[in-house]
């Protein structure tokens, strides 16, 4: 039994020809934050599906809280102490918020009622209206709230913030932060806005067409990940393990190096380039880097690999 | 819980159903009595009383004549809102990440249409018989007695199939498109069958019915019951289900 909270190996899942997710390696460890991002059709709702058991990997394995999703007497395990919240966030039009709170609390031996009174105020939901009535946002504000209360020990949010106004992504921040991370929970949470994944998330996870791009602390992006412009005639892909993409644009390459930049730009000044840039990057420019499709002259990123599962040192 | 929510979804069609079924009811038991006289309508109960023997099995006749399809209509109308419904509107995935099985949950939302079938033949059928015997001060009402339990075990191959069809179509609107399309098959491929060959087959499962239909006329029992009808109905209950059951366990999201 692994003592990860998610884990998953060679997790993979195709629709037909259409592989969604490919050999998918993710190790997050109790208490992480990690945020999991990407396009579009990217794999990663598919993947979080695969971890609550409602898709079947085609190949490989995946663990939640060390038990088998694919298992049921293992998911119903899994699903007591995992709480979802989905990217369409539907529930029943005809109840009220009350009267789901009512239905939910029965299935979660730890849910908490001071935690949904509370949420409820805070996120200024309608207790007493139906559900169809609720503006998007409100709706999405209940999911959250039934799965916030529910007390679990690993959080997976799909773009749970998507349709809230900027107050009200703020106050579910600040919720998660102060009611979940503080308190050690795992959240896996898949967003398109990368602002919030800096303000709560200490882990990353890039996807592109179903493959893990890159995985990787944020802090370790912040401090050691750099972009290399260089500019010269024959440079090479990629010339280190460490260069995570590479992308041509005429006379000019881009290299996003993910450590020791210094020595990488001094190996390519020996091949003859001209180092034009060494820049920091923020988690925008990486994700933009390395999905980014329509840099001339590259099909794709070239340089970039498979990330390694993560050592969480 | 989910029983709670199955009930609180079909509330609206039981409550419509009970009426549908209890106000002919009552209506048909009452009806012989109701007069007209120099353009004023009055209740005369000696109708009753005059010759209550024929009285009670002619209204009970009325009666189960009214009533017999409310446990088919129930079974449909309620089918719908099964598992498989929660698919368009996309409730599954909140459905199906709360730590219940799959399987409780289709046998949960069966027994609670169930339960309300139950109660749809029932009440409507003894309140009926309660008035008729009331006003017959005849009590001897077998056929009535028995009816609504027949209806129900009649009427649950068709809950079994709007079930299955909702979960084969993963709607409640194109299951029950689906379910009309079977059973509409069903009785043409019969019709075709057995007219131009003067065949008369037994019924797949509504026997039972049948026989109660015509049987009651006066209480002469003259047609054996339709066991293997009632066990067909039986074996369809279970078995359609079961298909349902199955095709939900191997769903994807």
């Amino acid at each position: 039994m692994s003592d990860a909270a998610i884990l998953t190996e060679g997790l993979s899942k195709s629709f037909g020809a259409q592989a969604a997710v490919s050999e998918l390696n993710l190790r997050i460890q109790p208490g992480a934050v990690y945020g999991f991002l990407g396009r579009n059709g990217a794999g990663k709702t598919t993947t979080m599906r695969m971890l609550l058991g409602l898709v079947q990997p085609t190949k490989g394995s995946a663990r939640v809280l060390g038990l088998d999703p694919t298992r049921e007497a293992e998911l119903m395990r899994i699903l007591e102490r995992v709480a979802f919240v989905s990217q369409r966030k539907q529930l029943y039009g005809w109840a009220t918020p009350a009267e789901l709170v009512q239905m939910n609390k029965a299935y979660f031996p730890r849910w908490s009622d001071d935690a949904a009174a509370r949420l409820a105020g805070r996120l200024e939901i309608p207790m007493k209206m139906a559900f169809k009535k609720l503006s998007i946002g409100n709706q999405s504000k209940v999911a959250l709230l039934l799965a916030l209360a529910q007390g679990a020990e690993v959080l997976i949010l799909d773009e749970p913030t998507a349709g809230l106004d900027p107050v009200m992504v703020d106050e579910i921040l600040r919720t998660l932060i102060e009611d979940h991370v503080s308190q050690g929970r795992t959240i896996f949470v898949s967003s398109h806005h990368l602002g919030e994944v800096e303000q709560i998330c200490d882990w990353v996870g890039i996807l592109e067409e179903g493959r893990l791009l890159l995985e990787s602390r944020l802090e370790e992006i912040r401090q050691e990940f750099r972009l290399v412009i260089a500019s010269g005639e024959g440079l090479p892909a990629a010339t280190s393990a460490d260069v995570v993409s590479a992308t041509t644009d005429g006379r000019f390459r881009r290299f996003v190096v993910s450590r020791e930049a210094e020595r990488f730009a001094a190996e390519l000044r020996g091949q003859g380039a001209t180092i034009l840039e060494i820049s920091p990057l923020g988690l925008r420019e990486l994700f933009l880097h390395l999905v980014r499709k329509e840099d001339p002259c590259t099909p794709g990123n070239v340089g970039v690999k498979p990330a390694p599962v993560s050592s969480f040192s | 819980m989910y029983a709670w929510k199955c009930w609180r979804e079909t509330r609206a069609s039981f409550i419509f159903l009970l009426m549908l079924s209890t106000v002919p009811a009552l209506l048909v038991t009452l009806g012989p009595g109701i007069k007209e006289q120099s353009g004023w309508w009055h209740f005369d109960r000696s109708e009753y009383t005059h010759n209550p023997f024929i009285m009670a099995h002619l209204v009970s006749n009325m009666i189960l004549t009214v009533l017999w399809p409310s446990s088919f209509l129930s079974a449909v109308f309620l089918g719908v809102t099964a598992l498989g419904s929660e698919f368009e509107p996309g409730t599954i995935e909140y459905l199906w990440t709360r730590p219940r099985t799959r399987t409780s949950l289709t046998w949960i939302h069966w027994s609670v249409c169930v339960a309300e079938m139950v109660i749809v033949a029932i009440v409507p059928t003894y309140l009926a018989a309660v008035l008729l015997g009331t006003l017959t001060r005849y009590w001897d009402l077998p056929f009535l007695l028995m009816a609504p339990w027949l209806m129900v075990i009649v009427g649950l191959p068709m809950l079994g199939l709007t079930t299955l069809m909702t979960a084969l179509r993963r709607s409640g609107k194109g299951g029950l498109i689906f379910t009309a399309a079977v059973v509409t098959v069903y009785v043409i491929v019969r019709q075709l069958v057995t007219v131009p060959l003067h065949l008369n087959p037994p019924t797949l499962f509504a026997g039972p019915l049948v026989w109660l239909m015509n049987n009651n006329q006066f209480g002469a029992t003259s047609i054996a019951f339709p066991w293997g009808a009632l066990w067909r109905a039986v074996f369809l209950a279970a078995a359609f289900p079961l298909a349902a059951q199955y095709l939900l366990k191997r769903a994807e999201v």
